[in-house]
């Protein structure tokens, strides 16, 4: 069963300083299944942030069609949960709150949505953070938040835009290595954009590499889970997978 | 010299257990410099008072009543318009704030308008109104407005456009970003822009009670002219300061302070 599927999406940007139109997604297909794990790279300015943007119903798309268990995309909406390279925590808003916001948005009453906001924090080890705000936890303790925030909603698809980014390189590992269990648990469907290889690689069952727009070249990442760098960094299959897409992308 | 800096170390605590006094302490010289000019006789006392002439006027005037009523008065006004400006300048600050072409329209309309200052209304407003009410909360709807929107649209504006997609992404229809994300949002710029707004329309109640007040402090400022009282002038001048401060100090700047350090949205 395909969750997400994209038909010959295209997206052209009109510049009203230069009056004229900039092509940033020229022709991409792709379908992806429930449950799958898909990495997206590309140089700078391929379109990825273009197209993650398109499927979220942020910006709308000039043609083709993104389809959600077979709906067409028309906006932004609870199906499609976000992870921001932002984070775009609500300040205002405890953790809890904010992990709870979806389920409050559907009426989920009080009670019920505080007791899926705490199991979610349980599952990214911040239970005792529940009552803080914001700006009182690191970053890589917001982006967990912003992760368990968008899987509490249980959306169809998980799309994420570099979300480690922003996080210095040691809790990056410990962010991805998190969300590879995360994901093996719950088995969310997730479109993850990245211009870091090694991360694309070490998430995902499949790597999408982009370039000008199109997609260039797919590959299948059968590595075995769960994944650890620890374990990954002297693996040869990673390895070999890593400088594949390095190649692809550096040809893109 | 140990002496002076346990003196100071006295104060610092006396100040963080009472605050009040560190306001009144910097007030006794200007009230001690005064009080001397006042006595050397280099000015008739009716033409410079001295401090206990204006506290005798306080308690005579508060007395009689009319002090209190006066001012009852002059709140009432403020409030009033108030109240008009911010019923008008919220909503309008937020349409103008989140769309972009309200914001084409509206905002060189508005800087036009804030450019007439609220007195230079008032040759008009009097044509119009006549002396009363209407004139007089016409001139602080107008003062207050102005600050309220403009804040408020810098408040809206500086709500990262991710907070508001991810309330959508979330499944917050557009009524609910605007309650969940963009008033929460814009909150401490609005408190800013209605601590200013109360701040002007203070200042202007009073500039329009003296012209076509028949009751209110500018009112009873402007009457002690005619009656030639610098004491009840003085007074009047006295009761603006202190009331502004303990509106502003006490009520409106904490509230300030609560909302935008809680979230970490302003740093101080
Ligand atoms: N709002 C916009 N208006 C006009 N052009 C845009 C706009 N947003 C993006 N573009 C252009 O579209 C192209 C793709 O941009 P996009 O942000 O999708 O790239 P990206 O792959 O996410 O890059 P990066 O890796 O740097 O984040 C770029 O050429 C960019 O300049
Ligand atoms: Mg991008």
């Amino acid at each position: 069963m395909k969750t997400l599927s994209l038909k010959n999406l295209r997206k052209t940007y009109f510049d009203p300083y230069a009056g004229s139109q900039v092509t940033a997604v020229h022709d991409v297909s792709l379908d992806v299944e429930q449950g799958e794990f898909v990495s997206v790279v590309g140089p700078s300015g391929c379109g990825k942030t273009t197209i993650l943007n398109m499927i979220a119903g942020f910006i709308p798309y000039t043609g083709g069609e993104i389809l959600i268990d077979g709906n067409l995309v028309k906006g932004p909406g609870p199906d499609r949960g976000v992870v921001f390279q932002s984070f775009a925590l609500f300040p205002w808003k405890t953790v809890l709150e904010n992990v709870g916001f979806g389920p409050k948005m559907r009426g989920v009453p009080k009670d019920e949505r505080d007791r899926t906001a705490r199991e979610y924090l349980a599952l990214a080890g911040l239970s005792h953070a529940a009552d803080r705000y914001p700006n009182e936890l690191s970053g890589g303790m917001q982006q967990r938040v912003g992760v368990v925030r968008a899987l509490a909603n249980n959306p169809a698809v998980l799309l994420m835009d570099e979300p480690f980014a922003s996080v210095d390189a040691q809790t990056r590992m410990t962010l991805q290595e998190e969300l590879t269990r995360i994901w093996q648990e719950r088995k969310p469907t997730v479109i993850f954009i990245t211009h870091d290889v090694a991360e694309a690689v070490f998430l995902a069952n499949r790597v999408v590499v982009l370039s000008k727009g199109r997609v260039l070249d797919q590959i299948k990442v059968d590595l075995p889970r769960p994944r650890v760098w620890d374990h990954l960094i002297e693996d040869e299959t990673f390895k070999r997978l890593s400088a594949q897409v390095l190649q692809m992308v550096r040809a893109a | 010299m140990n002496i002076a800096l346990k003196f100071w170390s006295g104060y610092v605590r006396a100040t963080h257990r009472w605050p009040i006094i560190a306001t009144i302490v910097p007030f006794i010289p200007v009230v001690a410099i005064w009080s001397i000019v006042a006595n050397s006789g280099m000015f008739p006392r009716a033409f410079f008072p001295a401090p206990v002439d204006v506290m005798r006027s306080f308690i005579s005037l508060t007395y009689k009543g009319i002090l209190p009523d006066y001012l009852q008065d002059s709140l009432i006004r403020l409030l009033f318009g108030a109240t008009i400006g911010v019923a008008l300048g919220i909503p309008l600050g937020i349409l103008i704030g989140s769309s972009r072409l309200a914001h084409r329209i509206c905002w060189p309309v508005l800087l036009f308008f804030q450019a007439i200052g609220d007195i230079a209304w008032l040759p008009i407003l009097l044509i119009w109104f006549g002396f009363g009410l209407t004139t007089m909360t016409f001139v602080i709807v107008y003062t207050v407005l102005f600050p309220i929107v403009l804040s408020t649209v810098l408040g809206v504006q500086s709500v990262h456009r991710d907070l508001a997609r991810a309330a959508q992404s979330l499944g917050a229809s557009p009524i609910r970003v605007l309650w969940e994300v963009t008033l929460p949002g814009a909150l401490p710029n609005i408190i800013t822009g209605l601590r200013n707004g109360l701040g002007y329309g203070w200042r202007a109640l009073i500039a329009v009670e003296i012209i076509v007040g028949t009751s209110g402090i500018g009112f009873m400022m402007f009457d002690a002219r005619r009656a030639g009282s610098t004491v009840e002038i003085l007074l009047g001048m006295i009761v603006l300061g202190t009331l502004w401060y303990i509106v502003d100090a006490w009520i409106l700047a904490p509230i300030e302070r609560a909302t935008g350090q809680r979230w970490g949205l302003v740093t101080s």
